[in-house]
């Protein structure tokens, strides 16, 4: 997801100033994607030049200025949103690549490498679990429903790990 | 807290080489814990389930429950073990068609004070609460109804060990939680809890230790920690962000 969108897409529900653009982003999101205030007011300016939001008014008190979104910035978000995610999957996870220089260097014996890995998949899940359930606790089914979206990924994750742990025993016995 | 399930290099061998046979496991289970076992079909966990259970005899090595040894003991007194210590719950209930809902609960109190057993009987139903369908037949009940059921069935001997294989397979995600938030109530008064189970969500959800099953070996015991965590140490969502 990119920054510029979730600013507009605060914009477009009222007039913010760039602290509240920050807070509400980091409120929105539950604390998962932290943003310093500089990435706001950066993303502000561009979004002023490319003529997707405006100021509103003159500088109030402490220099504060308000922004709203305008007409173009509005489709263009609406655009956006109804654009499906799509392009290649990103594997973000260093697992990935020591799971290749692992089968390089280890002559295929990837079973510790594999238990570490499913460890602290499971502990993961735990927390996950326990993030749903606060999430839930506070009312905050939207957030509930991205920590399941992280919840059902990382189940993913453990069962590719079962799959491949499973190929490497049968394999070891044949 | 003191061990309640010891196995000792247990091994047990099916005839004709069929799957789910057991090589050389060991673990023990405390007092109170709440431990999950996972393993795909054919690992053995059903074997070590069942071995644990009385219902299967080890073929070599030691099953220890609450101090008896389980591979010396004959079928009678099996019987009697399950019956004293052991509390099962399956997938599909198991509940009898032709009994109402307390006389099923009230299958393994055979042999105690009738009264007393009916009293703890209707107590477990009040707790479970299912009080009000107690002189139904299961076939009347809901899943969810019949697998509380089963439950206070499992309970009604007051077990030191609590067995769950696969308790919400046959249930729908609602029924499901709220019969695992049963046996997590359970576990929070002081139940031992066993779960076998094939979803590692549910399973990490509830256990703070997972035990994994493979080829008839243990590959791996995790016990996990249970933190309050900021929501920015368990995941972060990131994306392409403006460069000054």
């Amino acid at each position: 997801m990119s920054l510029k969108y979730g600013v507009m897409g605060l914009l477009a529900e009222e007039p913010l100033h760039g602290y509240e653009v920050k807070n509400r982003f980091e409120a929105m999101l539950g604390g998962t994607w932290e943003v310093n205030i500089g990435q706001i007011y950066t993303t502000l300016q561009r979004l002023e030049r490319d003529g997707l939001v405006r100021p509103v008014g003159e500088r109030g008190d402490r220099g504060k200025l308000l922004y709203e979104v305008s007409d173009a910035g509005r489709k263009a978000l609406n655009e956006w949103l109804a654009q499906p995610e799509s392009g290649p999957q990103e594997l973000r996870e260093d697992i990935y690549v020591k799971l290749l220089l692992a089968a390089r260097l280890a002559n295929g014996n990837l079973g510790p490498l594999l238990s570490r890995q499913k460890r602290a998949y499971l502990q993961r899940l735990r927390d996950l679990n326990q993030l749903e359930a606060r999430a839930r606790k506070d009312g905050r089914t939207d957030l509930a429903n991205l920590v399941r979206g992280a919840l059902l990924h990382t189940e993913a994750d453990i069962k590719w790990i079962d799959e491949l742990s499973e190929m490497g025993i049968s394999g070891e016995s044949a | 807290m003191s061990e309640l399930v010891r196995l000792s290099d247990t091994t047990k061998v099916y005839q004709g080489g069929m799957t789910g046979a057991l090589n050389g496991v060991s673990l023990t289970v405390e007092e109170g814990e709440f431990t999950a076992v996972m393993g795909p079909s054919g690992s053995g966990k059903s074997t070590l389930l069942n071995l644990i259970a009385g219902l299967d005899r080890p073929t070599s090595g030691g099953v220890t429950v609450g101090g008896s040894d389980l591979g010396r003991m004959g079928e009678a007194a099996l019987a009697r073990f399950r019956r004293d210590h052991i509390g099962f719950v399956f997938q599909f209930f198991h509940l009898l068609p032709n009994l109402t809902v307390l006389e099923n609960v009230l299958i393994p109190a055979q042999l105690r004070s009738r009264t007393s057993a009916e009293a703890r009987g209707r107590e477990l139903l009040e707790q479970l609460g299912i009080a009000e369908v107690a002189n139904r037949y299961p076939a009347k009940l809901s899943g969810g109804q019949q697998q509380r059921v089963a439950i206070a069935r499992a309970l009604i001997n007051q077990p030191s060990l609590l067995l769950a294989d696969e308790p919400t397979g046959a249930l729908d995600t609602r029924s499901g939680d709220q019969v695992m938030e049963l046996l997590m109530a359970l576990h929070r008064q002081g139940q031992t809890i066993l779960l076998v189970t094939h979803d590692a969500k549910l399973a990490t959800r509830y256990a703070a230790r997972v035990i994994s099953v493979l080829d008839g070996k243990i590959v791996d015991d995790a016990r996990l920690e249970t933190a309050e965590r900021a929501a920015a140490d368990v995941i972060r969502v990131r994306g392409e962000e403006a460069r000054p």
